[in-house]
């Protein structure tokens, strides 16, 4: 296995992260998930919910005390044995990612932008959570759903697959896709939010947390560019939203100071509530690498499963 | 020296000016957009009060402007010109009427070649937007063509102007101008005025008002001072001398100079051979008139000149007449025989102007041969002849003839003849007073009466009337004179294209003494000359009248318009003679002599008229233009007298229009400046 690695990253706690700039190399997203992955770490994961599921894994012979209703009778009738269906209901949970593909998501200083590292970060979750055996769905959107994908189990190659022709454009809001999501979704899972949420914390909280109040498991990973924290720009320009087209004349070194605190506020302010509503939350700046990500995610599952 | 500009709309370019205050306020720093994935925050910083509002480079700033301001200067053409010139500059176009004087006196000296240079240079300073007329005139008014851009094609109508023969009327051409600029809608207007500017062209009511806002510009090529010698005109006196005609020339010689001016050489030339010559001194503004001996008029149509001196304008020292034979007015009188008709023949026979050919006949012996060849027939106290003949003097006064009746004891008249006169004529009454009664009313309206009119113009009121014959008519219709008691004394009946006369009382000493009275000659010569309608000949007109030359009995015989006559002008062109159903017309558009002639005969002269200039038009007396830009309407700095402008060469028009290229060196010196100083700048910013 090929583990790709830059000099600064070795330097990061945590040992092999991998940097986004090597991974977009990568066209494909199972490889580069299995490249993420394999070299990440197998942790454990346990499914939130205990039940039934349709999702047919294997036959095994018959043996006493199993539950007749799982004998399959067709097979009876071809073999003359008796073989009960299993399913992986059993032992996995749903795992669905909401992927933000909206236009704020288009942007990106170091050749790989917020919507590149999400596709990265949801193929490598996706992935992950597959080898768990976790059943794995997609829900893509703007302001409002563009692509959904139903968790299961084989739908690892549909997932990728959607991911990989994600086109970034639309404008953003959380509130009517999620809402949506939400009717859809009626078992309980683990569901990752990957946005830019470039709206007001409250409205973010106000579309979030009905998934949380469903049963779900939430985790929101806030994407934001380097750029877009520090306001690192030095030449005035005429700024360009990327999701409206309005146009505002900038001097970056009159507004940076402010605009960074405006941004600080607004993720503290988002942290602050997504942690009031147990959601989990998850700032990451796109310059960092993937395994960062992934690891951050780890350990907050670790810690769901441990106060669980 | 003024400033304007070729190419002005170029200056619409100096809104480029705030380019550079744009780039250092809005967009100094302005680099490629920046897609920036909201503008969330960055709308939540108020950023108007940023340092991007301040100009740091006040000097980069000027220099931009001024280079930018000196590159548009230099693409708008500046021209320098006279102040007298406006171009159109930022005000937008003008529509621009040029009056061009073109009458006679613009002869004088060099006035029309200064007229047609002050023309010609404010057509060349016109800007290419202006709208130009160009006017000619004298009497009348006439435009070179329509108001136009095209200023070549009336710098090549004045080129062929030439000065007239007419006077100055300055309401036609005003009044041209106003109609012109009233139909414009260009922003300016302007009336430029070119003259002598005499004051005989100026009537006080010109009726022009040009509308408001209009530049009137006089350009006055009058001088300082002239003097100028005139044939004021002439006059005849008619003998007639062995069967011929003589007459005595008498010319007005006109000084309308300063000083007086001595030795005056006056020439009367008859057919173009010098008759004789005078030589007369005249005062300061004074005249003088000059007899000749008289001349035989040899024949028809004989031409005749008197000119004068020399000056600066030599056209109104000749003047041109036409003379002819006088041809004697042929009048038949039938009497009753005796004395009866004594006065009445001496009077007649002693007439000049003109002469009368008076046959005296008895009523009894008249035959109708004896009408032709009579112009008037005078029954003098006698009867209508019987038979035929009061039908054939019903044809007679029916084709244009004229009957006079005089009343008298021995007056009767057929009651077939009746309607010829206009009553019924009674029997003879006796004035109770034997003082005799005396005329009360007389109608001067009337064409035979009318020269009475005037004080000192004939006496009527010395004649005693003792004797009449009342006549007795419906009306008041056709009643020439009335006795003091009422009863008619002269009344007139028109009938076809002649006329009766009916005088109640007799022409001799016995009925009244009027025949005794000094304004018995010319009364008879005036009832004479009306009955035959006679119209004495006119020996000239005057340039600009049109002579119907029947009217003026120069020439014309009935019938001859068959024969195809052409004009021979004063200037040797042959053109058709104007034959209408009212006569034969000719305009005298020239000074000399207009001939009628008949090609087809040789050239046989049939007619000729002689045109003379307007005298008036030789008093050169200059008049205030700033009294015609009163009243026209136009104030402001309008009228005041421009002189006509200096000749300019094209070196000169060249030069005149060179400032660009000053204006674009210097602005390419500023931007070499602008980037040394914005190099040295963005170096230590850096």
């Amino acid at each position: 296995m090929t583990v790709f690695r830059t000099e600064a990253q070795t330097e990061t706690p945590g040992g092999s992260f991998l940097d986004p700039r090597v991974l977009a190399r990568i066209d494909n997203l199972e490889l580069l998930a299995r490249t993420v992955v394999d070299g990440f770490i197998n942790g454990l994961h346990r499914s939130p919910y205990v039940g039934l599921s349709v999702d047919f894994a294997e036959h095994r012979a018959y043996m006493p005390g199993d539950d007749i209703r799982w004998i399959d009778w067709r097979l009876y009738a071809r073999t003359d044995r008796h073989f009960v269906k299993q399913f992986e209901a059993d032992t996995n949970a749903n795992f669905v990612l909401l992927l933000d593909t909206s236009g704020s998501m288009d942007f990106g200083t170091r050749g790989v932008s917020k919507l590149d590292y999400a596709r990265f970060l949801a193929s490598s979750l996706a992935y992950f959570s597959s080898k768990q055996r976790d059943r794995v769905g997609l829900v893509t959107f703007d302001h409002e759903v563009i692509d959904y994908v139903p968790p299961a189990v084989k739908h690892l190659n549909v997932v990728l697959n959607t991911i990989a022709r994600l086109q970034p454009g639309g404008a953003s809001a959380l509130g009517p896709p999620l809402v949506k999501v939400t009717e859809a979704l009626k078992r309980r899972g683990v569901l990752v939010l990957v946005s830019d949420l470039y709206e007001e914390p409250e409205s973010v909280l106000n579309a979030v947390k009905n998934l949380r109040y469903r049963g779900h498991d939430v985790i929101v990973f806030h994407l934001l560019d380097r750029a877009e924290l520090d306001f690192s720009f030095d030449k005035a320009a005429p700024f360009e939203d990327l999701e409206t087209g309005e146009r505002l004349p900038v001097v970056p070194d009159h507004l940076r100071e402010q605009y960074r605190s405006l941004v600080q506020a607004h993720t503290a302010e988002l942290s602050r509530r997504f942690s009031d509503n147990r959601i989990d939350y998850v700032l990451i700046n796109t310059s960092t690498p993937l395994d960062h990500a992934l690891f951050r995610y780890l350990s907050e599952r670790q810690r769901l499963s441990r106060t669980r | 020296m003024g400033l304007s500009f070729l190419a002005p709309l170029f200056l619409a370019g100096l809104i480029a000016l705030g380019i550079p205050v744009w780039i250092h306020l809005i967009q100094r720093q302005r680099g490629q957009v920046v897609r920036f994935p909201s503008l969330m925050f960055l709308e939540r910083i108020p950023y108007k009060s940023v340092r991007r509002q301040k100009i740091r480079h006040w000097l980069l700033l000027l220099l931009r402007s001024a280079a930018l301001a000196l590159v548009i200067a230099a693409f708008a053409r500046p021209l320098l010109e006279n102040d007298s010139a406006g171009g159109s500059g930022f005000l937008g176009a003008r529509e621009v009427v040029i009056l061009l004087d073109r009458s006679y006196s613009m002869g004088y000296g060099g006035r029309w070649d200064q007229a047609r240079h002050a023309v010609r240079t404010t057509i060349s300073e016109l800007d290419r937007e202006d709208r130009a007329t160009l006017v000619y005139f004298d009497v009348a008014a006439h435009a070179a063509r329509e108001p136009s851009t095209d200023h070549a094609r009336l710098l090549s109508s004045l080129e062929t102007a030439a000065v007239g023969a007419a006077s100055t009327r300055y309401g036609p051409p005003l009044k041209l101008a106003q109609s012109i600029l009233e139909s414009s809608a260009l922003p300016r207007k302007e009336v430029i005025l070119v003259s002598d500017f005499q004051r005989v062209g100026f009537e006080d009511e010109v009726g022009v008002l040009l509308p408001e806002g209009t530049e009137f510009t006089p350009i006055s090529v009058a001088g300082p001072g002239s003097s100028n010698l005139t044939v004021g005109g002439v006059t005849f006196r008619r003998q007639a001398f062995a069967g011929q005609t003589r007459v005595s020339v008498t010319a007005r010689i006109v000084s309308r100079s300063p000083d007086p001016v001595e030795k005056v050489d006056v020439v009367l030339s008859v057919s173009d051979l010098v008759m004789e010559r005078r030589s007369v001194d005249l005062e300061a503004n004074g005249s003088a008139t000059v007899t000749f001996d008289p001349v035989t008029v040899p024949g028809p149509f004989t031409t005749g000149t008197v000119s004068a001196g020399e000056d600066p304008l030599p056209e109104d020292n000749r003047f041109h007449f036409v003379l002819s034979p006088e041809e004697a007015v042929p009048v038949l009188v039938l009497d009753g025989g005796g004395s009866s008709s004594l006065y009445l023949r001496q009077a007649l026979e002693i007439g000049s102007e003109p002469p009368f050919a008076v046959t005296v006949k008895r009523a009894s012996q008249f035959r109708a041969a004896d009408l032709s060849g009579s112009r008037v027939v005078v029954l003098n106290d006698a009867s209508l002849p019987g038979g035929g003949a009061g039908d054939r003097i019903r044809d007679f006064v029916s084709s244009g003839g004229g009957l006079l009746v005089v009343a008298g004891d021995r007056t009767g008249w057929s009651a077939e003849s009746a309607d010829l006169l206009p009553g019924t004529i009674g029997s003879p009454v006796t004035q109770a007073d034997r003082k005799g009664g005396k005329l009360g009313y007389l109608d001067y309206s009337h064409p035979a009466l009318e020269i009475f009119s005037a004080p000192r113009s004939g006496d009527f009121t010395g004649a005693r009337f003792y004797r009449y014959r009342p006549l007795e008519m419906n009306g008041s219709q056709g009643v020439l004179a009335r006795f003091d008691d009422g009863t008619i004394a002269l009344v007139e009946k028109r009938i076809a294209e002649g006329s009766v006369m009916v005088l109640s009382s007799t022409l001799d000493a016995v009925w009244n003494d009027l025949v005794l009275q000094p304004v018995f000659l010319p009364l008879v010569h005036q009832l004479i000359k009306h009955m035959a309608s006679y119209r004495p000949p006119r020996a000239w007109a005057t340039v600009g009248q049109v002579v119907a030359l029947d009217q003026w009995n120069i020439g014309a015989v009935p019938g001859w318009e068959e024969a195809h006559p052409v004009v021979v002008t004063p200037s040797k062109q042959r053109i058709p003679l104007d034959v209408g159903r009212q006569g034969a017309f000719i305009q005298a558009s020239e000074q000399g002599f207009f001939q009628v002639e008949e090609p087809d005969a040789g050239g046989r002269r049939l007619a000729v008229l002689a045109a003379n200039l307007d005298p008036q038009e030789s008093d050169l007396t200059p008049l205030d233009p700033r009294v015609i830009s009163e009243a026209i309407g136009v104030g402001g700095n309008s009228g005041e007298v421009s002189p006509p402008p200096e000749a300019t060469t094209p070196e000169d028009r060249e030069r005149r229009q060179s400032l660009w290229w000053y204006l674009l060196a210097t602005a390419f010196l500023l931007l070499a400046t602008e980037t040394v100083v914005a190099n040295r700048l963005s170096r230590i910013a850096r």
